[in-house]
């Protein structure tokens, strides 16, 4: 069995003007959607706090939201899951802690109410607030006291006598913010009708610690294998494989923002995979050129490519079509960010099939013409110099 | 056939057959085993049939397909390193004072970390200044405004001093969380000042978050010695059954029990012990893996604890007159009395310092302590260098300041998931792997018919060789690990589409078929190197920047690729070979 019954002969190298075009504008598109609208980003970069819970009853989303909202949850997005008779939702909250900017205020207010209180300050991020009293209080006072402002208390921390010997420290931490949801929704019942399945929790420095690191793994990764192309290949390949790369990872990127699916750690690895992959693809199409351009010396490196990538077309589609047929399982079963995982790695196994033919080839050409042009005005240049002498 | 073939072959045999013995572990942790018991090594230990390979050479499940909490905790170094700037300003101003050069307060800024010294008369200033600065090297001067003087502290004394606060608590962390009894607890740093802690089977955050986020519980306790054979007593009239494995053993002349299990220990002795006195347990480190326990043994205590950790305001480590290392302890006030009381009282019993209720030594009080300094011994056992000893002593003193210091710690982040929800991932993660691999098995049996088979057998071995490869490193399978599995497989059928698309070509071209194998192969290696290596170059990257499951996803990437290495190219080809030389075919079936 063949998939192409016959040799192709397809002007690719006619149409790369065209193609670059294109590209460049759906490229220059998506970043300035990223700019602009931006990724959905997960609890992962963002930071807050995400729930999962499987109701024993059939019910709704709508229900879900109202119920959250009578019990004092306000800004929280409720979203089913899986198939509907699943009754299995999720929802998100933006804080970490119960610690509100206006809680923390009424807190304070509550806290100097204590005693001869000084040095109140609330650290939002941790959900902490700190302060120093002259005289020594009662733990349960404290967390007596917060509660009573509307924000969760898990622990009041003594951090004894201050060295100087003028106060002593405390410490409120904030209960969590998924503390809130199991009262909120189990307000007034015996037995809570649903299952916890999930909960994922992330503060937002961590959140914006794991952002810097996913994207200087996806800068590192681009560096190395370009290292490894120039060192492999001449180094006029080095750069095609690059721009090629940095449209695939930017095709996909566009996938998130186009389909608003949820960015997380988990679609980092699927960046990093296409990072990958993409150079594969294209290695299999610069090693064919390579071979041809010692077979066909003399012939013009725009006929040599075309040959190339018309005799390489078959396993180029061949290779990337199983890759892809692997991942109809993930696309038919997976859930969640697995299936978003797997979409991301099909949009990435296509556009990275296409960039290889139409974005890494050509501009190995243009840079091969460059360099002829250059060294033409170079020779032309050394005729020219007028004699000083 | 010719005799390098048969090598090849015969290793290839050899290769299958080992890997599928090191799948045995696995198949019997996720098979045979309840999946209550699922992460008890012990009991994989005694259920495996002899011949197999040992049990810590098996593939875990990752909390998100168990169930399980994810912690990374923050320990909140800017509060600890407060308190010590707060601390040192005190000692700075009662140098100065001392001195009587001029009267000196000092007041901390716990924003910028500074502390500003008021100097009275304003006169003394050059003197204090240079006084200062010269004897608080750890100091640096920022400015200097009339009868004011600010300083910094020093970057590199800060550096250490937040290391040194992140070692205490995951020091802490780690015994707490083995109290609660959880096996297979991870414990590791992540980055500068944060902590992740893995717990597989446990389903409440909150609690986890409770028992990790508060501060350390440092006690000092009598052990009572009156009758040294209350153990030997206890087992005799109560034999322990063999399954708790508990045993008596007899250590420092005293009968004491003796079990691997913490829980099993406590179980036995439960109700067996006079009303005042209570059971606690001490960790027998292991000496191969650190901060792993071999077994525990027991101790009989009095429940009251007279002194606690509050009362001790330092620790240090230090080499003492008769060259062995000691730690010296110091007590405020009421504790120095406290201490002095209860040592007098105490004069040749043991006294246990006791951290988070487990053991950590008993050094046996020799004299009667005043003065609030005391100083313990450390006793040679199981050090085997000098270093080895001090650093026993260096870690009491980072134990009892942990105890002592609160250095808090935040939760920056808890992923917990709920064991059926793991369940229903594993099934559905199983589900779409196999849907994938038989898509691929099948297009290329019907595609390139006799050597499509032929990849299909490498591309099962290749499976297989992923999964005994994750074994080998006691990697976790997580479900961005499943994904990353199936995205293997389609990458090293891929190679063999390389292969098998340039034997046709080589054929067309109107090769012979053992040329156009033998070329094909060769022709297609180096394309499927590069392409190999292009994509481990990104799992590398994606291994040591990520954590969790994503980390679950590198570590099968890279074991799967340099898998495909050797069955897509070795493996296909040996058998390829045996077709087209073996028989003399003239044909070959692309």
């Amino acid at each position: 069995m063949q998939i192409l019954k016959h040799k192709t002969n397809i002007d690719f190298i006619g149409k790369r003007k065209p193609a670059v075009f294109i590209s460049t504008l759906v490229n220059l598109a998506i970043i300035v959607g990223i700019a602009t609208v931006g990724f959905n980003f997960g609890v992962d970069f963002a930071g807050g706090t995400v729930v999962e819970l499987k109701f024993n009853h059939p019910t709704t989303a709508a229900d879900v939201r109202e119920r959250a909202q009578k019990g004092g949850l306000h800004d929280v997005s409720v979203q089913g899951i899986g198939a509907s008779e699943e009754n299995a939702f999720l929802l998100r909250m933006g804080g970490v802690t119960q610690l509100t900017e206006e809680g923390a205020e009424k807190a304070k207010v509550a806290i100097q109410g204590l005693g001869q209180v000084r040095n109140v300050y609330a650290d939002m991020a941790n959900g902490i607030i700190n302060f120093r009293s002259a005289t020594p209080l009662s733990a349960a006072a404290v967390k007596q006291a917060v509660e009573s402002t509307g924000t969760g208390v898990q622990e009041v921390r003594d951090l004894g006598a201050s060295q100087a010997g003028n106060g002593f420290d405390y410490q409120v931490v904030a209960s969590g913010m998924a503390d809130k949801v199991f009262a909120a929704l189990g307000a007034g019942l015996d037995k809570p009708d649903f299952e916890q399945r999930r909960v994922d929790y992330v503060g937002p420095q961590v959140g914006k610690q794991l952002r810097n690191r996913g994207v200087m793994a996806l800068l590192y990764s681009m560096f190395a294998i370009l290292i490894y192309v120039a060192f492999r290949f001449d180094f006029k390949f080095g750069p095609g494989a690059l721009l090629s790369m940095v449209h695939d990872v930017i095709m996909v990127a566009g996938y998130f923002l186009v389909s608003q699916r949820e960015f997380n750690l988990t679609s980092i690895a699927a960046l990093l995979t296409i990072v990958g992959y993409s150079v594969n693809d294209t290695i299999v199409i610069y090693d064919r050129i390579r071979e041809d351009m010692a077979k066909y010396k003399g012939k013009p490196l725009a006929e040599v490519i075309n040959i190339a990538v018309n005799d390489t077309l078959a396993r180029t589609i061949l290779t990337s079509g199983v890759t892809a047929l692997s991942l109809v399982g993930l696309l038919i079963f997976g859930v969640g960010e697995i299936w978003d995982f797997a979409m991301a790695m099909l949009v990435g196994i296509i556009v990275g099939t296409y960039s290889s033919v139409y974005i890494a080839s050509p501009l190995t050409l243009w840079l091969d013409e460059r360099a002829a042009a250059r060294d033409a005005r170079h020779h032309d240049g050394a005729k020219q110099q007028p004699k000083v002498a | 056939m010719d005799r390098g073939w048969w090598w090849k072959f015969s290793f290839i045999v050899a290769v299958t057959l080992g890997t599928i013995w090191f799948l045995v572990p696995t198949y019997y942790s996720l098979v045979v085993l309840d999946r209550s018991e699922r992460n008890n090594i012990s009991v994989l230990e005694q259920r495996l049939p002899k011949w197999a390979p040992p049990a810590k050479y098996r593939l875990n499940l990752g909390l998100d397909l168990q169930g399980g909490i994810h912690m990374v905790m923050r320990v909140d170094t800017k509060t600890a390193l407060q308190k010590r700037t707060e601390r040192r300003g005190q000692q700075i101003a009662n140098f100065v004072n001392d001195k009587k050069l001029a009267t000196v307060t000092a007041d901390t800024d716990p924003e910028r970390l500074q502390l500003t010294l008021t100097v009275s008369p304003e006169s003394a200033m050059d003197a204090v200044e240079k006084d200062v600065l010269s004897t608080f090297g750890d100091f640096s001067k920022v400015g200097r405004n009339g009868d004011k003087l600010v300083l910094a502290p020093d970057e590199g004394q800060m550096t250490r001093f937040r290391e040194e606060a992140v070692d205490q608590a995951m020091l802490v962390i780690r015994r707490r969380i083995d109290k609660w009894g959880v096996a297979e607890v991870d414990v590791r740093k992540l980055g500068t000042d944060s902590i992740q802690i893995s717990l597989p089977g446990r389903s409440n955050p909150e609690q986890a978050k409770e028992l990790v986020g508060t501060t350390a519980q440092l006690e000092f306790r009598m052990v009572d010695d009156s009758n040294p054979q209350f153990f030997a007593e206890m087992v005799k009239q109560h034999p322990p059954s063999p399954e708790s494995k508990v045993t008596l053993s007899d250590t420092e002349g005293f009968p004491q029990l003796s079990s691997p299990s913490r829980e099993a220990l406590l179980e036995y002795t439960k109700g067996k012990v006079p009303e005042n006195r209570q059971v606690l347990t001490e960790c027998v480190a292991n000496p191969v893996k650190k901060n792993d326990c071999l077994s525990y043994r027991s101790y009989l205590v009095e429940k009251e604890s007279p002194l606690t950790g509050e009362s001790l305001s330092g620790a240090d480590a230090s080499i003492g007159q008769m060259n062995e290392p000691e730690v010296n302890l110091a007590f405020d006030a009421a504790g120095a009395r406290e201490f002095e009381k209860l040592t007098e009282a105490g004069v040749g019993r043991r006294m246990a310092i006791v951290l988070d209720d487990n053991v950590h030594s008993a050094p046996r009080i020799n004299e009667k302590i005043g003065g609030g300094r005391a100083r313990i011994t450390m006793g040679r056992a199981g050090a085997r260098s000098f270093e080895e000893w001090l650093g026993e002593a260096q870690t009491l003193a980072l134990v009892l300041k942990a105890g002592a210091l609160p250095a808090p710690v935040t939760v920056g982040e808890i992923r917990q998931v709920g064991a059926t929800l793991g369940d229903e991932l594993i099934k559905k993660g199983s589900l779409a792997a196999a849907v994938g691999l038989a898509l691929v098995v099948v297009f290329m049996a019907i595609y390139y018919r006799k050597t499509g088979l032929i990849a299909d057998v490498a591309l099962l071995l290749n499976g297989l060789l992923i999964l005994a490869g994750l074994a080998f490193f006691n990697a976790t399978l997580t479900l961005p690990g499943i994904a990353g599995f199936v995205l293997t497989l389609g990458i090293a059928v891929d190679a063999n589409v390389l292969i098998n698309e340039r034997i046709r070509e080589e054929l067309s071209h109107g090769k012979s078929a053992r040329a156009a194998v033998d070329q094909g192969y060769d022709r297609a290696f180096w394309t499927i190197f590069d392409a190999h290596v292009t994509t481990l170059i990104a799992g590398f990257i994606l291994f040591f920047t990520g954590t969790g499951p994503v980390r679950g996803f590198a570590t099968t990437l890279i074991v799967g690729l340099l898998a495909s290495l050797f069955t897509s190219i070795v493996v296909t080809r040996v058998i390829t070979t045996y077709f087209v030389h073996g028989r003399n075919a003239q044909t070959v079936s692309v």
